[in-house]
């Protein structure tokens, strides 16, 4: 059968709504699945590099990097004759972010189509499949539809009886947000300490036991298939704007109906926050809400109308990370919500550099005397200074940069509670004891 | 070089290493922690952070690790930028929140990286108000004490104990602030070179147990430079001592790491670094003895040990001039017995009383020869003995019976690093630093080329990429095929085998390298492997090749140059056979009863009159009519020679206790006695110049006249009465506490110290701590820096040499090439164990080499003898099996003293039975029949061994 090029929701088309299992191999060949691959097959390897940088697909893990440009950076098979890898970046960990898991357990064929292609463009002929511990569902699914797929010769040796060989291993995470670091996610996948590595050199050089590597997120690489089917100009006209593709944005808190789409990118967050999410729960103000996941800088609600952009909300001081919102209302202790997330990351810390080790523990500790009503005045400097010292740059990867984020502008956007904790001696929002899910 | 400027002022640097590495070679201070001069940089403490300007208009800069960026010519930073000072003071401050302030009560206060480093960023403020995360500490065996609640979490420890070190008992457990390093339950540390944490931990989490039972400060511990006593490496150490002014003799505290770029950089091993302990010994000698409080008379009879009482000095060198004088007069023939182990001054001073011809080399006639017969391939110009760096660069390695790991541990340990030889060339091609420590290893590569022949498992096979383990013969046996190999012209094949391979690796090596050495006692083996070095030679475009030939003891080397190699123990026991005249043996620091088995021994002495002059009242001692405490090497000056041919010289750390002197000092007070009898030394001229010496560097001087090789001995190290920049050199540091309290108790007056009359150097304060033209270098210690980190500000550059030149000089053997090693003339090969063959129903003893057990001295150790196992043969599987022996039987040999633990293994070589060496006496000789192996007990349950 032909796809229409009229296609707006690629991600989640194959999912029928009011099923809960995964897409069959039956139902998603029949739906085109796996012709993205077969024509993958008939390109060169080069050429489907190029497609996917002129798409402008761009790295749904969060950090936006171009998914073509990433891989340009493999060695030519001139220049390395070598073992290479494909790592799918499936340990969604971050705080407020579900959109993977979405993919995972109801359309797996769809990533692992998509590994098959990027796999093809790289010239790996192993892959693995990095998945968050406490995704067990994802991974059952996932190894049946690896089985699937093999038996059906759409992966393991001779792809569509071809020279083109691929075999996919499922690798369950022992547990833990630093994973979600590729360079510490290839230290894990080969039996060592999750710490992140020093680039260069990148994991495209040297990664997996010193291979060259691309590590890419799920919703990235379910992107690829309906890519090479339809082309670039149709990916590009699924975006808003200046911006490529469609995304999965996620909304959380209380808003009336919290939940998972598939929208434009480019999409402003007021449509997401409001239409999908049916606005704020009756009796509750939005305050802020962080964009894309725990670790990102909050926004205020002067803020509802920027598109959801890597570059829009960049510009606004934010990231737009997994595009999973995280809502905060009038009612909860931003305070509180702030701990809770350093927490979090005081827990997940790998342990490797000495801001982060040192620097959240203590952040945890002076914000739980904030909320019992032990602060101090002097505290908000300490903790503005502890924020600092973890910035960009001072701390060898990205986890307490993120963790600093959500801080650092709570104390912009949020001083006056955390001044009212100090003064008052408790905090103000005690008895708001309501449950933050309750409607759901 | 590359011209980069660091707050305003310009600095000639090397371009592409990293900037804290520039810095410190620059002398500039900048804190750091996670980087190691050895280990390279991995950017996890974030301490070193400096400012980095894009441009002159540039003002703000961004922050950047200096241990992780690479300098480039213009580049322009600044240390002392506020916002650089300011991170370095939080990160201090973070890594001060979990650590105790239990300065007063730990053991690295004073001389404490963290100290250093904290002060050097002046945080001095505790704002952290929480609790301290705390950790259970663990038992790691005798040498190493834990104390985890005072880790800064730098990851130093478990990169040098598992990356550098190749350890697997050491690890980081945990994640977050909880990180914990340690084993995966209590026990020793299995690693040969534990004991470099206690000098990598940058604070107190590991130090040096043997230190803590009489732990004194850093600032009261008196030091010199001084070289290791316990193989034939001769790493530089810096022995630390104090008299507690209360009487105890037991005056050495420890020993570190005195760096030296071409032998042991940054690292020791354990058994140098704890085998210490046996200056303190309670076997320790630190009077003379007498058999008997008559003067000597007569011997005792066969085998009987003497009754022996202490003897004041005066009348114990009467004693022994009444026998001089005897010998003198033709009544008497003195024969002296040199050592190894101790310092060629020491052994000139015996030689010289006996004369040449009565001066027999204390070593048995096999391992003389094999010392003659190394000492002679090294003579050949196109074989060289490669530094510690030079190692580290091989890129091809083939280990020939020699167990390096416990017999030249240090030169084990270059080796290793040599297996990353590949990896570090796939960084550079990839333009990634070496420096870059993690990023370089992880990535994918070949290994080097390393191939080990063995007659056991070794601690290097985890690096190998070829082992075999078999009989000595066979090695040998393969050494010939290797270098017939090498004359085959290479021909690509499908399958090659590990000859083929070895040989292509060798044929396409810029640097290769073999390694031997005496361990085996195979004189085929070092001719095959000299042979093999010479082929390799040939056919490399710089026509040499390096060939490491690790010697037994720290001065076998010093010992061959001055012995004939037909005056060796086994000749000595002939000629006595064979003759009545009265013989008075002078014994210098030899133990005939490890040289020799105990029933030759006792034919050796029984007729002689023994004077032994050694450190330990050991089997000999306690034979010996008349015994002299002579000065432990850290005790004493003098020259040593190393395996590699570098005569160094050990400076004297501290006055041995009790009546110990050096044994050159006895035999010369000897001399003067018999001179003043004589009536004047122009009156004995046998006697030499012995009477007249004064000091060890006499001694060095008329050495360097006598023997053309050691001509380097007149220019090493200075006169004793030079003077270094207008002064002497002061032991103590600028803080020694106490000279005037210590013996307060016995004398109100403060006591003058002694008089050093062999080095430009003061048992004192008073002097320079270091003089920057001679490598005097009494401690590592720099304003600032009191820690062991000191060490790059004494140094041309990090990991270069040391101000003012390495110490040492190399012996100059006559160049010759010698056409075939194997005319060398020696005794019966088939006696020895190493040549033997095994027929059917017989078993060739092979030694082993263990570095906790092999080494005479550290044997004596109080720490390492509590890990001693007791003697043990180890058997084949299949040979056990046959013999029907299992793991924890007790066997013994017909016709051998002992009884011996059994242990199988399948990495043992079959057709061999191993035995330790070193734990008393010699090897058994010849081949075992397996009808001389009786089971004493079997390990069966219930039954007891």
């Amino acid at each position: 059968m032909r796809i229409d090029t009229s296609l707006r929701t690629p991600l989640t088309k194959n999912i029928r709504a009011g099923t809960s299992g995964a897409v069959p191999l039956d139902d998603y060949r029949k739906n085109g699945g796996y012709r993205g691959l077969q024509k993958a097959l008939t390109m060169p390897p080069r050429d489907i590099s190029k497609l996917v940088q002129d798409a402008g697909l761009r790295g749904r893990g969060g950090a936006g990097f171009n998914t073509g440009l990433k891989w340009s950076f493999v060695p030519s098979q001139e220049d390395y004759s070598g073992q290479r890898y494909l790592v799918c970046n499936a340990d969604e960990m971050e705080p407020g972010a579900f959109k993977d898991r979405y993919l995972l357990e109801r359309d797996p064929h769809l990533l692992l189509e998509g590994m098959a292609i990027a796999a093809r463009a790289i010239g790996a002929t192993r892959a693995y499949i990095f998945l968050r511990g406490e995704y067990p569902l994802a991974a059952e699914r996932l190894r049946s539809a690896i089985a699937e797929a093999e038996s059906a010769s759409l992966l393991g040796p001779g792809v569509f009886g071809g020279k083109f060989s691929l075999q996919v291993h499922l690798h369950r995470s022992a547990g833990n947000y630093i994973c979600g670091e590729e360079t510490a996610l290839l230290n894990a996948l080969e039996g060592k300490r999750a710490i992140p590595r020093a680039k260069p050199p990148f994991p495209q050089v040297s990664g997996l036991w010193g291979c060259p590597t691309v590590v890419n997120n799920v919703e990235t690489l379910c992107n690829l298939p309906h890519l090479l089917m339809l082309g670039a100009e149709w990916y590009r006209s699924l975006g808003r704007g200046k911006n490529a593709g469609s995304k999965l944005f996620g909304v959380s808190g209380r808003v009336k109906t919290p939940g998972l789409w598939e929208l434009p990118m480019g999409t402003p967050i007021r449509e997401i926050v409001e239409q999908c999410g049916g606005g704020m729960q009756p009796g509750y103000q939005l305050r802020g809400l962080l964009p894309g996941g725990g670790s990102t800088d909050f926004l205020g609600p002067q803020h509802l109308d920027l598109a959801m952009d890597y570059d829009v909300i960049g510009k606004a001081g934010s990231r737009m990370g997994t595009g999973t919102i995280l809502v905060l209302d009038d009612k909860t202790c931003p305070v509180g919500l702030v701990l809770n997330l350093q927490r979090f990351f005081a827990r997940e810390s790998c342990g490797w550099c000495t801001p982060c080790r040192d620097g959240l523990p203590w952040v945890v500790d002076i914000l739980e005397r904030i909320e019992q009503g032990h602060g101090k005045k002097q505290d908000l400097d300490l903790l503005q200074e502890l924020a600092h010292r973890m910035g960009p740059g001072k701390t060898f990867c990205a986890l307490a940069p993120g963790a600093a984020e959500p801080l650092e502008s709570s104390l912009n956007l949020f001083l006056a509670d955390y001044v009212a904790h100090i003064e008052q001696g408790s905090c103000p929002y005690a008895q708001n004891t309501a449950p933050l899910m309750e409607t759901i | 070089m590359a011209t980069i400027t660091i707050d305003h002022r310009p600095y000639e640097v090397d371009d592409g290493q990293n900037l804290l590495s520039a810095c410190l070679s620059l002398k500039i201070n900048l804190p750091y922690f996670c980087w190691h001069p050895a280990m390279g940089s991995v950017g996890a403490c974030r301490q070193c952070a400096v400012v980095h300007f894009k441009s002159a208009e540039d003002t703000r800069g961004r922050l950047v690790m200096a241990c992780m960026t690479p300098v480039n010519h213009g580049d322009l930073y600044s240390i002392n930028a506020p916002e650089a000072q300011v991170f370095r003071a939080g990160i201090i401050e973070n890594l001060m929140t979990n650590h105790p302030h239990d300065c007063p009560v730990c053991e690295e206060g004073g001389e404490c990286h963290l100290q250093d480093m904290t002060l050097m960023t002046a945080h001095t403020q505790r704002r952290f108000e929480g609790l301290k995360r705390t950790h259970k500490n663990q038992y790691l065996g005798p040498f190493i004490n834990h104390e985890m609640n005072r880790c800064i979490t730098c990851y130093r420890c478990v990169r040098f104990y598992q990356d550098y070190a190749g350890g697997t008992d050491l690890h980081a457990f945990g994640r977050n602030h909880q990180i914990y390093f340690g084993r995966q339950e209590n026990g020793q540390l299995k690693n040969g070179f534990s004991g470099n944490l206690t000098e990598v931990c940058p604070t107190g989490v590991f130090t040096d147990k043997t230190f803590s039972r009489r732990f004194v400060r850093k600032w009261d511990l008196q030091t010199a430079p001084s070289v290791c006593e316990h193989c034939g490496v001769g790493c530089n150490t810096a022995p630390g001592a104090r008299d507690d002014g209360k009487g105890d003799p037991r005056k050495l505290r420890r020993v570190v790491n005195l760096y030296h770029r071409d032998i042991n950089g940054y690292f020791l091993c354990d058994r140098g670094r704890f085998g210490y302990e046996y200056t303190n010994s309670p076997q320790r000698l630190y009077q003379p003895l007498s058999a008997t409080s008559e003067p000597l008379i007569c011997t005792t009879a066969n085998g009987e040990e003497k009754i022996q009482q202490p003897l004041a000095p005066g009348d114990a060198i009467a004693c022994f001039a009444d026998l001089v004088d005897e010998a003198l007069h033709n009544k008497r023939r003195l024969i002296g017995v040199g050592s190894p182990r101790t310092s060629l001054e020491n052994n000139f001073a015996l030689q010289t009383l006996v004369g040449r011809e009565n001066f027999y080399a204390g070593v048995s006639a096999r391992e003389m020869a094999l010392l003659k017969l190394s000492d002679q391939i090294l003579q050949d110009p196109q074989l060289y003995s490669p530094t510690t760096p030079e190692i580290e660069q091989a890129d091809a390695v083939v280990i020939l019976g020699e167990d390096i790991s416990n017999s030249a541990p240090r030169i084990a340990l270059a080796v290793r690093q040599a297996a990353r030889q590949v990896q570090r060339q796939r960084a550079d091609a990839l333009h990634i630093p070496q420096w870059q420590d993690a990023s370089v290893r992880e990535l994918e590569s070949g290994s080097t080329p390393i191939f080990i022949a063995s007659v056991e498992q070794t601690d290097l096979d985890d690096i190998a990429t070829d082992v075999l383990h078999t009989a000595p013969q066979a090695i040998v046996e393969f050494t010939k095929q290797l270098t017939a190999q090498l004359h085959v012209a290479s021909t690509p094949e499908d399958k090659p085998g590990t000859l083929e391979k070895v040989a292509a690796a060798l044929r396409a090596a810029k640097n290769p390298l073999i390694v031997c050495g005496t361990g085996l006692l195979s004189q085929p083996l070092l001719a095959a492997a000299a042979q093999l070095a010479q082929t390799v030679a040939c056919q490399h475009s710089s026509k040499r090749c390096a060939l490491y030939l690790a010697f037994p003891d720290t001065n076998s080397v010093g010992l061959v140059q001055v012995s004939s190699a037909t005056r060796n123990l086994d000749s000595l026991s002939q000629l006595l056979d064979n003759s009545d005249i009265p013989t008075t043996l002078i014994a210098l620091e030899t133990d005939f009863y490890r040289q020799m088995h105990t029933s030759a021994a006792d034919k050796l002495l029984a007729d002689v009159q023994l004077i032994h002059l050694d450190l330990l009242h050991n089997a000999t001692a306690r034979r010996a009519d008349l015994v002299f405490p002579a000065a432990a090497t850290p005790e004493s000056e003098g020259t040593l020679i190393n395996s590699a041919g570098l005569a160094q010289r050990h400076y004297c750390v501290y006055e041995g206790s009790g009546y110990i002197q050096e044994s050159w000092r006895w035999l010369a007070n000897v001399a003067a006695a018999c001179a003043a009898r004589a009536g004047g030394v122009e009156k004995i001229p046998q006697l030499g110049e012995i009477a007249r010496w004064e000091h060890v560097t006499q001694l060095s001087d008329a050495l360097a006249h006598a023997y053309p090789p050691l001509a380097p001995l007149a220019e090493l190290g200075p006169e004793w009465n030079a003077l270094l920049d207008g002064e002497r050199v002061a032991r103590q540091p600028h803080r020694y506490s106490g000279r005037t309290a210590l013996y307060a108790e016995t004398a109100v007056a403060e006591q003058p110290p002694p008089r050093d009359s062999d080095a430009p150097m003061n048992f004192s304060m008073e002097g320079i701590p270091f003089a920057g033209r001679d490598p005097l270098q009494t401690h590592n210690w720099a304003p600032g820096w009191n820690s062991n980190q000191a060490v790059h500000k004494f140094l041309t550059q990090v990991t270069g040499e040391i101000q003012g030149g390495s110490s040492g000089l190399y012996l100059q053997r006559e160049p010759e090439t010698f056409e075939t090693f194997e005319t060398f003339e020696t005794f019966d090969h088939t006696a020895s164990p190493g040549e033997a063959q095994a027929e059917s129903d017989t078993f060739v003893p092979v030694p082993l080499q263990r570095l906790f057990g092999s080494g005479e001295l550290s044997n004596a150790a109080e720490a390492i003898a509590s890990v001693l196992r007791e003697p043990v043969a180890q058997f084949h599987i299949d040979d056990a099996q046959r013999l029907q022996l299992n793991s924890g039987d007790y066997v013994r040999f017909r016709g051998f003293a002992g009884k011996f633990q059994v242990t199988v293994g399948d990495a043992a070589a079959p057709g061999c039975i191993g035995f330790i060496t070193g734990y008393t006496s010699p090897l058994p000789t010849g081949t075992l029949p397996a009808g001389d192996i009786e089971r004493v007990t079997s390990n069966t349950p219930g039954g007891s061994g």
